[in-house]
């Protein structure tokens, strides 16, 4: 705009500019709000905190520069391997199930001989609406310690086996929390799913059932690739989501939350650090590292997801 | 030309942004304060926090009667909460309240900020010392005893309450006098809760936290020393209480409840433990919460070595506030013997001034949920046997959480004692590089 106000007369250069000024200053305006929010709410406590990684410091006292020495404390501690080593196999458990069940969720309900559509869409997204305190509430309820409760009462008189502390053993803790992410969580990937689903032309479909292909083929050959937009978003949110998984096992664990390491989460150690310990400096260098690890996973994904589309290209082409 | 501007307009919209930030601490800073030096008396609001149910609200009422220049703002959440609301405010440098109630195992966390709050010593507080409990009012100061964080509310002097059917059923006294003249040492609790299991096959302590608990809050040194190092040798008082209760698990009369989960809160109902080592506060949640056990508990003094506290709270003024003064005068009268009185018999908050305990309103308060027994005075005999409350830090409880969790590992997987003390230690000590 300015190189075409260049070529006018000076009085009405003068006067353009004044207009696209005002254009400008109003369009600023519009997006400031955003942008103060985000400044307060985001950005300064993201800048503080990579400040306060090298710092001690208890909240109150002054802070004391610490340099490198609370990574190397993070880093040495075992408790926070445990945290990382917890949060990958809950993230796999509880993620990469949703992802394929959506995709098939979703699948089926796009199928035309479908009743009752609107009804299954919406029981299906329903948990993502539902309040995470309460989800967490009800699963510690459902797969409490107590030989009593609903999951071990299944587990002992339909299946016949030995109940099962969920609450506070290795493997019952991290499987009842994957199993709440999972149910909060995959009605949320299928709703993005069928909307994939619904942008795929159907005439591709049309073509490859005049050549014989047969449902599955189509899924198989026609959909996921098509779908690889979509399945790349959800499984790039999806790994973020479950590194920083923490809400659903405070809540689930209630008073033993930070006590125990069964199912101790990198933010829940984080979380831990800050305001059980009052060390608000490990605190911000464990965010660091997690924003490294979560940096390292999402190049894998980028990776992974993208060598997956060629290839389904090339099979089809 | 045209990123110089949008660098400009960008520059801007921060600015507008810190702008607007510094606009609302400004703000806040006013309500917080009406202080116009006015020449007679301006009218003063005075924010306080408390938390849990102290019934302050009508006390404050009454003081406003009396001084009515002075309008108090009680605000009570829950005692996490306020303590992590408070916390941030004081840290963050505004938002604090004029007076604020503290707990008392939450109090080291606020002592190392002690420019953030008035010396209370300064405001006139070394003329009513006298009228507390020593070892109350000691917990209060600082290390050096020259500063006076909070003025002395509440207290949890611990006691033993016991099933008196379960001690029938086992042959042993059920009269409160008679029980604690039987269970006069360790090894006479340890040899009555043999006799409660042999003869009715209930845990006699509800939990291995009880057990513990018995020595370590009794201990003068627990944790930490003053000066904030580890205190876990071989020869220290945790290692003594923790070899207690390893010792009374192995007895078989240690339960496996967790103090307020639901099943506790049944066996408590239902008489399914004989004892619990509880503050004053537990008849509270008692008469309250275990309807069917009217009549069944009977409270008697602990063994000396068992004397400690439990909980109980004090009263600061953060220094943020312009009214010091007023806030002072206002939480001396709070906490007077008078007060402290109605407090007790409102909402249960045992006193922590002397005088009150020879009131006769105070000894004669019979307890109906106890089967008509003055519960009062063996607490008040229990708070005169304190012997003091041993420095706690900041780090207090992490610590006692991972010293909990190897009993717990020796309690419910048979796992050798030994080796998880030597786990926990460890543990603790990578908490206290933070």
């Amino acid at each position: 705009m300015n190189s075409i106000s260049k070529k006018e007369p000076i009085f009405r250069r003068k006067k353009f500019r004044s207009e696209a000024k005002k254009d400008m200053i109003s369009g600023y305006l519009y997006i400031a709000p955003f942008f103060i929010i985000f400044t307060l709410i985001g950005l300064y406590p993201a800048l503080f905190s990579i400040y306060l990684a090298f710092q001690k410091w208890n909240g109150l006292s002054p802070m004391k520069f610490n340099g490198l020495a609370n990574f190397q404390l993070v880093l040495s501690d075992p408790l926070f391997w445990k945290s990382v080593y917890n949060t990958i196999i809950m993230g796999i458990m509880g993620t990469a199930p949703q992802l394929i069940v959506g995709l098939i969720l979703a699948y089926l309900l796009n199928m035309t001989f479908l009743k009752f559509k609107g009804y299954f869409r919406v029981t299906i997204f329903m948990p993502y609406l539902t309040s995470m305190v309460a989800v967490a509430l009800i699963f510690s309820v459902l797969f409490s310690n107590h030989e009593s409760s609903l999951a071990n009462y299944v587990l002992t008189h339909f299946l016949g086996m030995d109940p099962i502390a969920w609450a506070a053993s290795e493997w019952g803790t991290k499987i009842a929390i994957s199993i709440m992410v999972f149910w909060r969580w995959v009605g949320y990937n299928t709703i993005i799913y069928l909307a994939g689903i619904q942008s795929i032309p159907n005439d591709l479909y049309e073509a490859a059932t005049v050549d014989g292909a047969n449902k599955f083929q189509q899924l198989l050959f026609i959909t996921i690739p098509m779908m690889k937009p979509f399945i790349i978003l959800t499984v790039f949110t999806s790994t973020v989501g479950s590194m920083q998984l923490f809400s659903e096992p405070t809540v689930f664990l209630g008073a033993d939350a930070f006590t125990r390491d069964e199912a101790m989460t990198i933010v829940m150690y984080l979380y831990r650090d800050a305001f059980k310990l009052q060390s608000f400096g490990t605190a911000s260098a464990t965010a660091i590292i997690l924003l490294v690890i979560i940096t390292i996973f999402a190049v894998i994904n980028i990776r992974l997801t993208q060598g997956f589309g060629r290839k389904k290209r090339g099979v089809k082409e | 030309m045209k990123s110089m501007k949008k660098v400009t307009a960008f520059g801007l919209s921060s600015l507008l942004a810190l702008s607007l930030a510094a606009c609302s601490g400004e703000n806040t800073e006013k309500s917080s304060g009406t202080n116009d030096d006015g020449g007679k008396k301006e009218e003063i609001t005075l924010d306080f926090w408390t938390f849990g149910a102290t019934g302050y609200e009508e006390l404050a009422k009454e003081y406003e009667k009396e001084n009515p220049n002075i309008k108090i703002k009680v605000k009570s959440s829950e005692t996490a909460d306020h303590h992590d609301a408070l916390f941030t405010s004081l840290s963050a440098g505004s938002g604090a309240p004029d007076i604020a109630m503290l707990e008392i195992d939450q109090f080291d966390r606020f002592k190392v900020a002690q420019d953030r709050f008035e010396n209370l010593y300064d405001l006139g507080a070394k003329d009513v010392k006298d009228q507390y409990l020593d070892w109350k009012w000691e917990s209060g100061e600082n290390a050096d005893g020259d500063f006076l964080f909070g003025l002395p509310t509440d207290i949890g002097p611990k006691a033993l309450y016991y099933r008196t059917d379960l001690f029938e059923q086992a042959g042993l006294p059920t009269d409160p006098a008679e029980v604690a003249a039987l269970i006069n040492s360790p090894k006479a609790f340890e040899e009555a809760g043999l006799k409660i299991k042999e003869k009715t096959g209930m845990p006699f302590v509800d939990s291995i936290e009880m057990a513990y608990r018995a020595y370590l809050d009794a201990a003068k040194t627990a944790y930490l020393t003053p000066k904030n190092e580890l205190n876990l040798g071989e020869n220290s008082e945790v290692k003594k209480a923790y070899d207690y209760a390893v010792h009374l698990n192995e007895l078989g009369i240690v339960g496996k409840y967790e103090m307020w989960s639901p099943e506790w809160a049944n066996a408590v109902n239902k008489g399914e433990f004989a004892a619990e080592l509880g503050a004053g506060w537990l008849k509270g949640w008692m008469e309250g919460n275990a309807p069917d056990a009217v009549g069944k508990w009977n409270v008697a003094t602990l063994p000396t070595e068992f004397a400690a506290n439990w909980g109980g709270s004090y009263i600061a003024v953060p220094s943020e506030t312009k009214h010091a003064q007023e806030a002072y005068d206002f939480i001396e009268w709070l906490v007077s013997p008078e007060n402290q009185l109605k407090s007790f018999q409102s909402h249960g908050l045992f006193p922590s001034a002397e005088s009150v305990y020879e009131k006769e309103e105070f000894k004669s308060n019979k307890d109906e949920f106890f089967g008509g027994q003055a519960t009062a005075p063996v607490f008040a005999e229990a708070a005169q046997d304190i012997a003091g409350i041993g420095y706690k830090g900041e780090k207090y409880f992490p610590i006692h959480n991972e010293i909990l969790n190897a009993l717990k590992n020796v309690q419910n997987e048979g796992a050798d004692p030994e080796k998880e003390w030597k786990a926990a230690v460890k543990r603790t000590e990578e908490l206290m590089k933070r």
